[in-house]
């Protein structure tokens, strides 16, 4: 072989070898649009709640009386009337003030649970969730590692309720409707990329007003929205220990090993049936007759 | 999480290999138990 | 023509007599079972017009009750008996297990119907049910779908397993046949399916890892819970059987006693093996993950509780049972078994779900009565078949290990 039928026969097996690579893992679609996001700057937070009015009137759900409700006093999750609480914590370093929704996981547990495609993350980020398909199993709410969506127990045709990022404004690249009542800019829309890098510049001019953390960086394998915080993430209720693996990923090995017994195991099964199978036996088989 | 320090996630293996020997001769004890009530009845 | 209205005329009135009740009216378990089904029927009226808030405790943060962990994950596990049986009898030819396996295969199809079929009063939007069948929204990417399809496809094979007997019982000859041939593979695939689902009740509780106590959490839940079932399913099998020998003994032909003794000191021999592995695998994870510090405080010791208690204690009962054979000792091992099963799956999927929340998930009366409802229900269905069909009469199989006895019993 001369020198040029090698270097031609190499890099032919390496192109090879590339597409094979390409092919076998799940990367991302070559040119698919990167996921939208929110960054949350709790230290800008001043728990005006209009994030939460915005989001009543924009999706039609409840609208909370702010000014006398008196709903920072205590503790609040989101429910099926309301896709975004804030919530009041007194920590070592003053008031802190926390919104809380879906927090739109790169991979989430919840599309991952559903059966019937209900819950879609779409491909710009958002998770949504199509009425015509749910059955109301409820499975997404048991997957969900930050116990998302809700439920309408008091109805005969009840919905999932959950945050859906202003899915008919995020699609056609607007900002949901929180981000744009927040009188802060404590709320920042944008592409996880470009969110990072805020983030990582407010930490870096600030080291001593920020907490060297920011949340849903790698939690359950990255979520749609992050948070900066001043005092340890622990003290303004968010879980530490849900851990980095991407949800899904959990039920991934079992879910590979269905095929592998429906296609072992008839096949064993059969096998054992004749191997028992006496020499002059009547029956013939599977097939009886 | 913050961590930047060894993590040796196989401590337990040799646990576990104690266990697995335990297992198997415990297995044999047991198959001889309950054989012997089988030898009885013939 | 009036031949044929002859013959519809005669299948019309053996429908009409098959369908007549039987025996007394008045029995202490239709007394009890009576009110109790009747309530449930009101509470699940009220359940749909007025939404699962109405009749049960669930909550946003417990969204899975006692409809979904004791009906769907226990009975199914209760129900692991029919394949066991029908691996031992199809594949393996043990002869000696005959004659139960019609009332297991049929206990088996039953508990099907009735527990995973209980899973539609616990939808929301039950009406959508059929969605990931009909292909409109296949979410195959869930562990949920396969457990559903995998429940629609056993119960096929348990119908064709059982279908023999249907055909018996309605004379049809050439059925029979059909049914008959069917019969191995329908129980190859009921086995491969089994599998599976067994496994994969186990599978939904994956995702919920921060939720479930550590203890009772474990990447190896599915495999746990398939061993389990095997035993759980040995121990129902145990135990339906003394409730049926007593309560049809005027169907079986003499020597049946000792021959159910014989059976169930088998069946002890292979509960005991299933536990002894179970055992070793719980002290496996327990040592894998490093979780002594966890045994101390009130969920350590129920822990213990669950494991030696209802694990190990029954274990060594069924092995000095069946040394001994000490038949007694045996059916308390199979109710301790039970007691255990029950007592794990709930742990799971209820008790140590949400171990760390203020909010407990306590089941609402309703609940309870809706689940003795479909346990009644089912104990209703099978009397009427076994006191139509020929279940426990005769000895025999349902297709044909053993083809010479089965034409036999036939002519």
């Amino acid at each position: 072989m001369n020198r040029r039928n090698f270097f031609r026969l190499s890099g032919m097996a390496s192109i090879a070898l590339m597409a094979k690579t390409a092919e076998a893992s799940h990367g991302p679609r070559p040119g698919a649009p990167e996921f939208w996001g929110v960054l949350v700057d709790t230290t800008r937070c001043i728990g005006c709640r209009s994030c939460e009015v915005a989001c009543g009137e924009e999706n039609g759900m409840f609208v909370p009386d702010v000014e006398n409700d008196g709903a920072l006093e205590t503790l609040r999750t989101t429910d099926e009337t309301q896709w975004t609480v804030v919530n009041h914590f007194e920590t070592s370093k003053g008031d802190v003030f926390v919104k809380r929704q879906c927090m739109h996981c790169w991979q989430p547990a919840c599309t991952a649970a559903c059966l019937t495609k209900a819950m879609e993350k779409t491909e710009l980020g958002p998770v949504i969730w199509h009425e015509n398909r749910c059955m109301g199993c409820r499975f997404c709410m048991v997957s969900c590692p930050f116990d998302v969506p809700k439920f309408e127990y008091d109805s005969w045709n009840p919905k999932i309720q959950k945050c859906i990022m202003c899915w008919h404004r995020t699609s056609v690249g607007d900002k949901p409707a929180c981000v744009e009542s927040c009188p802060t800019d404590a709320l920042i829309f944008g592409h996880k990329r470009d969110l990072m890098e805020i983030a990582r510049m407010r930490i870096y001019n600030h080291p001593e007003k920020y907490v060297h953390k920011i949340y849903g960086e790698h939690e359950v394998g990255g979520t749609g929205w992050l948070y900066l915080s001043a005092v340890p993430f622990e003290e303004i209720g968010f879980r530490m220990d849900l851990g980095t693996t991407p949800y899904p990923e959990y039920t991934k090995d079992f879910l590979y090993g269905v095929p592998l017994v429906l296609l072992g195991f008839p096949a064993l099964l059969a096998g054992m049936n004749l191997m028992t199978r006496p020499e002059n036996d009547e029956e013939s088989g599977v097939h009886g007759e | 999480m913050e961590t930047y320090s060894y993590v040796n996630i196989f401590e337990t293996k040799g646990l576990e290999y104690i266990l697995l020997i335990c297992f198997m001769v415990m297995m044999v004890l047991l198959f001889r138990y309950m054989r012997a009530g089988m030898r009885d009845k013939s | 023509m009036a031949r044929v209205a002859d013959e519809r005329q005669s299948l019309f009135s053996f429908f009409k007599d098959q369908l007549r009740p039987r025996g007394k009216l008045i029995t202490p378990f239709n007394v009890i079972s009576i009110p109790v089904i009747i309530a449930g029927v009101i509470i699940l009226f009220f359940r749909f017009t007025q939404g699962l808030g109405a009749t049960t405790n669930l909550s946003q943060q417990n969204p899975w009750g006692i409809w979904i962990g004791f009906d769907v994950v226990t009975g199914v596990a209760f129900a692991g008996g029919a394949y066991v049986l029908t691996f031992a009898v199809y594949v393996m030819r043990m002869d000696k297990f005959h004659p139960i396996i019609r009332a297991t295969v049929l206990n088996g199809f039953l508990a099907y119907v009735f527990y995973a079929g209980a899973l539609v009063f616990d939808l929301g939007r039950p009406w959508h049910v059929i969605n990931p069948v009909i292909g409109n929204a296949f979410g195959y990417n869930s562990v949920l779908f396969l457990v559903a399809w995998h429940f629609m496809l056993y119960m096929t094979a348990e119908f064709v397993e059982f279908s023999p007997v249907i055909t018996e019982w309605l004379g049809l000859k050439k059925a029979r046949r059909v049914a008959n041939s069917l019969t191995l593979a329908a129980v190859i695939l009921g086995i491969s399916l089994s599998t599976l689902h067994q496994s994969g009740l186990g599978a939904l509780f994956l995702m919920a890892k921060p939720k479930i106590h550590p203890l009772w959490y474990s990447e190896f839940i599915p495999i746990f819970f398939f061993v389990s079932s095997i035993f759980a399913g040995i121990s129902m099998v145990i135990f339906e059987s003394t409730i049926s020998h007593r309560v049809f003994k005027m169907q079986m032909g003499p020597g049946s006693h000792e021959r159910l003794n014989e059976i169930i000191i088998g069946l002890a021999r292979g509960a005991t093996i299933a536990m002894f592995v179970y055992y070793f695998f719980k002290a496996l994870i327990f040592i894998h993950d490093d979780q002594w510090a966890l045994i101390k405080g009130f969920w350590g010791a129920w822990y213990l509780t669950e494991v030696l208690g209802f694990v190990l204690v029954p274990m060594v009962l069924f092995a000095y049972g069946s040394r001994h054979k000490a038949v007694g000792i045996i059916k308390i091992a199979a109710v301790l078994t039970l007691i255990g099963v029950l007592l794990n799956r709930l742990n799971i999927s209820v008790i140590a779900f949400n171990w760390n929340v203020a909010d407990k998930y306590i089941p609402h009366w309703m609940e309870i009565v809706v689940t003795l409802t479909v346990v009644f229900s089912e104990i209703w269905i099978f009397r009427w078949i076994v006191n139509r069909m020929p279940v426990m009469r005769e000895p025999g199989a349902l297709g044909s290990p053993n083809r010479k006895r089965e034409l036999q019993s036939l002519n």
